[in-house]
């Protein structure tokens, strides 16, 4: 729509003219200035121009906020503000989001560094930021009303802490946080190890899940939503915005997730095990780490798991819960399946001339056909492969091992040439009827057979039409 | 004797007068008046019919009109030639006229010759005996009879207009309850589909019983509905075909489909209080009444005149969205004569005169009030219906579109569609329905500054005016 656009350009210009205003009034010493980042593409991994040398992460469709060093403190500006993210190509959500993006952009820094972080509030209702997972002085633990005044719109507070441990970490808000966090509230923030050299990876992803509902044809996330998410996001990104996890053959590569859904995600990746070495609590020592395909990431909870990208391929990595691999979808359309709608398509036709009837056979239907839709909907299974429709939205990407990547080169390398004769292939000869016991299913269901699906209910059994 | 003799010349001449101008029947039987009054303002051939040749000359032409889709104006026209009740009026007219020829005619003179002898003379008296009374009432009685068929003329005016106005009424009714009964079809039809499909999902094993049984009972419930909207639009059909005087054959007539479509623009009527007063039929016919009332009672010494009716100096702007519309009226008198008597012999006279003239003062108060109530009305309804066409229908049109775009996201499924449809045919049907009362208003309308008016039939009824005017006459 060119009027959220409008608005949105708008806004980001407000953002950029407060900034300047800041410096105008010679502040500029004692306030860095406010990154703003529009684009959802992934940026390069930032690496630090002064303080402690560390080995910088990539943010999924994300991006890493500079900071200055100021008398031996690492300071930053996060704006909490409305922004504009695009989910996917075709859909943008009308947000709060910090510095142009939600999420807001991934803070580094290194065990035992002073931060000094800024937030300025120019949301329409109070807020604060809430340092989930990092220990620091209570009272810079963001909980508004319980450790600290809420910062009112307009308003700029000042977090102080020592970097105390390292890992993974997020920051939200802890004031009205429910809603907060259903219009896209949130960013990683992590701390790198003191020593440069301790968990040296060669690629360290970072992301946090957020769930949304956002009804197909709108804009702005239903906040009072609790459990009927119809988004499942990635850096608040869906299949197939989310951008491929890119690895050398042979690199040792880190992904680290942290949840701030209301749900768990049992996280599973294809191909070469992987073993989840950071915990919310810190490293997990090398003894207790378990060998998986597919790690469970609870709410409120950061992961961190690495692997060896040997295996060169396009391998599939996902949230496990298959409807999390779906965009939006009605949850009252009916089942079709076993359904002959040939009969009704002539009389609704007759009222719904464009009418299409789809499920009979399933809904992968869905996966191929590119039909009209709402505006600013996704299509709720989609993408394409090298072989056909992917039929997936959600939480879904690909983890892409090449051979000869270079080590920033986060660029997608396109489709995997699969070697010859490595492609799953069709069976040309004769295929016997597999022997069963007794006469293969009928089309039509017997009266039993519906006494046996629906026991205890007087149901279609007695279809007296 | 000399005063007899000079009344005896005066009579004769009187008679002589008389019967040089003595009324003779019209070649038109007065239906020359009824086509000026009526049958031109509304655009039609208003034919009595008297011969062979009128009759088929009628019926060739509503042949000709029944082979095509009736359209509101054939059906009138064909109601003006085929309705036998206005064709009764027509007779009541020449029978009038006959009394009125026959009124002005004067009495057959009995002639004596009385030849009286004695006394050496002879005198030999001729006597005209003329019946000296009515041949001296000879004229008034004569333009009694007179204004009589001029009534009469005009009441066959506003019994043509009536018909008119009933035709075109009964027209639009029962093209609007055609179309009505034709959307209930399709909405039948999508219930039928729901049914269908939830019938399929029972059997499919996705579907449970109170739920099939909910999309069936609503395909129930429309099928009542279907009957009675098909049972509505043949009554109104009937109604059209009796207005029309139909029968037999001639009734298996093609209606169309739907109602026309509305005008761009509504029409502007700023004057329409001084036209209804200039031109209702009924109001000139009580005007008339009131004049034959006064020359039977012969009230003729006029002292002033009275203005039952003033309309001067209308100028008001009216600003609405369309824009500023200056409306201009200009000055209407409507003057009766008042007459100043003041004797007990003709108390009564002036009494019933009286009578008249504040009924006619009352007619014409209501009828500037009806114009105004019936623009009103016409006006309200062309909104209402023009808000349909283009705000609801519309928005209708964008619900369905965006609920089929959901269907293809998967967001919602067919029974949603389905109901979509149903309320869709629910705006529709309100939308036909707000049509059907436009186009009754624009009848309605139209009558209100003709005549023929359900209106028209309120108030004073002409038979009581009529009355008044015998006992006047008495006098």
């Amino acid at each position: 729509m060119d009027h959220s656009r409008r608005e949105f350009m708008g806004g980001a210009g407000l953002v950029l003219a407060g900034a300047t205003l800041v410096a105008g009034r010679g502040m500029a010493s004692e306030i860095p200035e406010a990154v703003i980042q529009e684009s959802p593409a992934m940026q390069p991994p930032l690496y630090p121009k002064t303080g402690r040398d560390y080995q910088p992460v990539v943010t999924l469709n994300g991006w890493t906020l500079p900071f200055r060093m100021k008398d031996g403190w690492k300071e930053f500006h996060l704006v909490a503000e409305p922004v504009v993210r695009e989910i996917a190509p075709g859909m943008k959500a009308h947000f709060w989001g910090y510095n142009g993006q939600s999420p807001g952009p991934t803070i580094e820094c290194v065990e035992g560094d002073k931060l000094r972080i800024f937030v300025t509030n120019k949301l329409p209702e109070h807020t604060t930021i809430h340092w989930h997972g990092v220990m620091l002085p209570n009272g810079m633990d963001g909980v508004g009303g319980l450790t600290q005044p809420h910062i009112k719109p307009g308003k700029t507070f000042v977090y102080e802490f020592e970097a105390r441990r390292s890992g993974t970490f997020m920051y939200h808000p802890h004031a009205d946080e429910m809603v907060q966090m259903a219009m896209g509230m949130m960013g990683s923030l992590v701390i790198h190890p003191a020593d440069p050299k301790f968990m040296r990876v060669d690629r360290d992803f970072v992301f946090v899940m957020a769930s949304y509902d956002i009804d197909p044809g709108s804009y702005v996330p239903k906040v009072m939503t609790m459990t009927d998410f119809n988004l499942w996001t990635w850096n608040s990104r869906v299949f197939p915005g989310i951008d491929p996890l890119v690895c050398g053959l042979g690199d040792r590569v880190r992904v680290r997730i942290g949840n701030l859904t209301m749900t768990n995600h049992p996280i599973h990746k294809h191909g070469a095990p992987f073993t989840v070495t950071c915990t919310d609590g810190g490293w997990v020592p090398e003894t207790a780490r378990i060998p998986e395909v597919t790690t469970d990431v609870p709410v409120g909870a950061m992961r961190a798991f690495e692997f060896i990208a040997d295996e060169p391929g396009d391998w599939a990595f996902h949230c496990h819960k298959s409807h999390h691999t779906m965009n939006a979808m009605g949850h009252e359309v009916k089942t079709f399946i076993g359904v002959n709608k040939d009969t009704a398509r002539k009389v609704i036709r007759r009222l719904v001339p464009d009418y299409m009837p789809m499920g009979s056979a399933g809904m992968a239907e869905m996966g191929e056909m590119e039909m009209p839709m709402p505006d600013n909907t996704l299509p709720m299974m989609t993408g394409f492969g090298q072989f056909g429709p992917m039929e997936m939205g959600g939480m879904f990407s690909v983890v892409k091992v090449r051979e000869g990547i270079k080590r920033d080169d986060y660029k997608d390398p396109g489709d995997y040439k699969h070697p010859a004769g490595t492609v799953a292939y069709e069976f040309k000869g004769i295929v016997t009827e597999p022997a069963r016991k007794g006469p293969p299913p009928s089309s039509t269901k017997t009266k039993m057979e519906f006494n046996v699906i629906k026991p205890g209910s007087n149901g279609p059994a007695k279809h007296q039409h | 004797m000399k005063t007899i003799a000079t009344i005896m010349r005066a009579s004769l001449l009187a008679a002589t007068l008389v019967l040089a101008g003595c009324a003779s029947f019209s070649a038109d039987s007065g239906m020359g008046a009824v086509q000026g009054l009526a049958g031109a303002p509304i655009g039609k051939e208003v034919i009595a019919i008297r011969s062979e040749e009128d009759a088929l000359a009628a019926r060739s032409l509503i042949d000709t009109l029944l082979a095509k889709p009736l359209t509101a104006d054939s059906a009138v026209q064909i109601a003006l030639l085929n309705n036998r009740d206005l064709q009764a009026a027509y007779n009541q007219l020449g029978i009038s006229e006959a009394q009125m020829v026959q009124a002005s005619l004067p009495p057959n003179p009995t002639f004596s010759i009385e030849r009286i002898a004695g006394a050496g003379s002879v005198e030999i008296e001729a006597r005209a005996i003329a019946g000296i009374l009515s041949l001296l009432t000879l004229p008034a009685r004569a333009q009694i009879a007179a204004d009589r068929f001029r009534q009469a003329q005009l009441q066959a005016a506003d019994t043509t207009l009536r018909v008119a106005t009933d035709a075109r009424r009964a027209y639009f009714r029962a093209v609007a309850a055609r179309s009505l009964a034709g959307f209930l079809v399709q909405s039948q039809s999508a219930a039928e589909a729901a049914t269908q499909l939830s019938r399929e999902l029972g059997e499919s094993g996705t579907m449970t019983k109170l739920d099939q049984a909910r999309n069936q009972v609503f395909f129930a419930e429309l099928t009542a509905q279907l009957a009675q909207a098909r049972q509505l639009a043949s009554t109104e059909r009937e109604r059209l075909i009796r207005t029309m005087g139909l029968w037999g054959p001639d009734t298996e007539f093609r209606l169309p489909a739907s109602l026309p479509r509305l005008p761009g623009r509504p029409s502007a009527q700023p004057d329409i209080e001084r036209e209804a007063v200039a031109r209702r039929l009924d109001l000139q016919i009580a005007r008339m009444e009131v004049l034959a009332l006064a020359r039977s009672a012969d009230l003729t010494n006029a002292t002033r005149l009275i203005s039952v009716l003033e309309l001067a100096g209308i100028r008001k702007k009216v600003t609405s969205d369309e824009g500023t519309e200056r409306e201009r009226g200009f000055e209407l008198e409507l003057q009766i004569p008042i007459f100043d008597l003041g004797t007990t012999r003709v108390r009564q006279a002036e009494e019933t005169y009286m009578q008249a003239v504040n009924r006619l003062t009352a007619k014409a108060v209501n009828i500037r009030s009806e114009a105004r109530e019936a623009y009103g009305t016409y006006r309200a309804a062309y909104d209402i219906a023009r808000h349909y066409q283009r705000e609801v229908l519309p928005l209708r049109k964008i619900i369905s579109d965006e609920t089929l775009l959901r269907y293809n996201a998967m967001q919602i499924d067919v029974f949603t569609l389905l109901t979509e449809a149903r309320q869709r045919i629910a705006s529709t049907t309100s939308a036909i329905e707000a049509e059907r009362a436009f186009w009754l208003a624009a009848a309605n309308l139209g009558a209100a500054v003709l005549g023929g008016g359900a209106a028209a039939a309120e108030g004073a009824t002409p038979g009581a005016t009529m009355a008044a005017a015998e006992a006047g006459g008495g006098h």
